[in-house]
């Protein structure tokens, strides 16, 4: 899992050699940034269903069509996996905020998924609707502190342009 | 590898859970100790070759068959080949300090370790003890409990504020045990 640390350590390894004074002050500086990501990470754990619901109501309303015959959200049964889906996208969210840095969507989210939504004729704007939707409901500090909402958007739109 | 952080993400990933409330106590710990840790590392790295050097002469000087004839530090190839083992696993230590976390050491050191010396001949229950010593001067060295009766004319302090660092001495112990348990 990529991260800040893990970096680190990996290029030390690489080298051979032990932790240097850059290294240090390399974890130095992510652990100064660490605050505001985990402030961010537990508000977001905290209201992670409603979160959920409100980004996925936003893009069936936009994209009422989605809900007709024929199309990718014709039972309830395919509109539970969209909103199952968008959870899944906001909790890798709250890993890349624990983490600080995009390793957790990156591996688990991002890749392979063009693949796998051409294969099942899933449409990717409707998700980058619903995230986008979450992205500027999003406000400080009714949800979060300031630093941390900008630590949450960032994190966002990483998975907006990944998925646009 | 994973750190701290990873550690905590990829337990959350297995029950579909979002890391919130107390998973993220031990997280903010790691954060608010953030300087100490730091500084417990400068104290390994800083020091490393004394820490490996007074390990391996430790152990020989416990068991002076080592360096005669057919002992296994004899001659001067091998007793460099111990060396060179010693810094290693105090190297990867070092990193398992920095993360927070065992997983470099155990996967990229100490997996494999104890068949590879049993197949070289190496005796592990010297090279245990070798690791206990670095145990203690590292120990020492972290939580500035050395003293001058104690390291002699090599005796040295580091000069960082004082405060509690238990914690990170018994985290930076546990991962030399882990050593130790690994290759005996």
């Amino acid at each position: 899992m990529k991260s800040v640390v893990t970096t680190v350590v990996t290029a030390a390894d690489a080298a051979g050699r032990f932790p240097s004074q850059n290294d240090l002050e390399a974890v130095q500086g992510n652990i100064q940034r660490a605050a505001a990501r985990l402030e961010a990470a537990e508000k977001l754990a905290a209201g992670l269903d409603a979160v959920t619901r409100e980004a996925g109501d936003a893009c069936f309303s936009k994209y009422s069509y989605l809900k007709q015959a024929g199309e990718a959200g014709d039972s309830q049964v395919k509109v539970d996996k969209c909103y199952r889906d968008l959870g899944h996208y906001l909790r890798l969210i709250n890993y890349c905020l624990v983490v600080g840095g995009t390793g957790p969507l990156d591996e688990w989210g991002i890749a392979g998924a063009r693949e796998v939504y051409r294969s099942l004729s899933l449409p990717t704007g409707p998700y980058v609707e619903a995230l986008t939707y979450t992205r500027d409901r999003a406000c400080a500090p009714r949800d979060m502190s300031p630093q941390a909402l900008n630590e949450f958007k960032s994190y966002l739109d990483y998975l907006i342009n990944a998925l646009s | 590898m994973l750190d701290a952080f990873s550690r905590s993400v990829v337990s959350a990933d297995a029950k579909t859970a979002p890391v919130g409330g107390s998973d993220l106590a031990g997280l903010r710990s790691y954060v608010r100790d953030g300087n100490k840790r730091l500084d417990a590392v400068n104290a390994i790295t800083s020091n490393a070759s004394c820490i490996v050097s007074d390990a391996v002469t430790g152990m020989i000087c416990e068991n002076t068959g080592l360096i005669q004839a057919g002992g296994n530090c004899y001659p001067n190839r091998r007793m460099a080949a111990c060396l060179r083992d010693g810094e290693i696993v105090l190297r990867y230590i070092s990193y398992a300090l920095l993360a927070g976390d065992a997983s470099v050491l155990d996967d990229r050191c100490l997996n494999g370790l104890k068949e590879t010396y049993i197949a070289l001949g190496v005796p592990t229950q010297s090279a245990g003890r070798a690791v206990a010593i670095m145990k203690a001067s590292a120990t020492a060295l972290i939580g500035e409990t050395n003293s001058p009766a104690s390291g002699g004319k090599r005796f040295r302090k580091m000069e960082t504020t004082q405060g509690d660092c238990a914690a990170l001495v018994a985290e930076a112990g546990s991962y030399f045990d882990r050593v130790i348990g690994a290759i005996s």
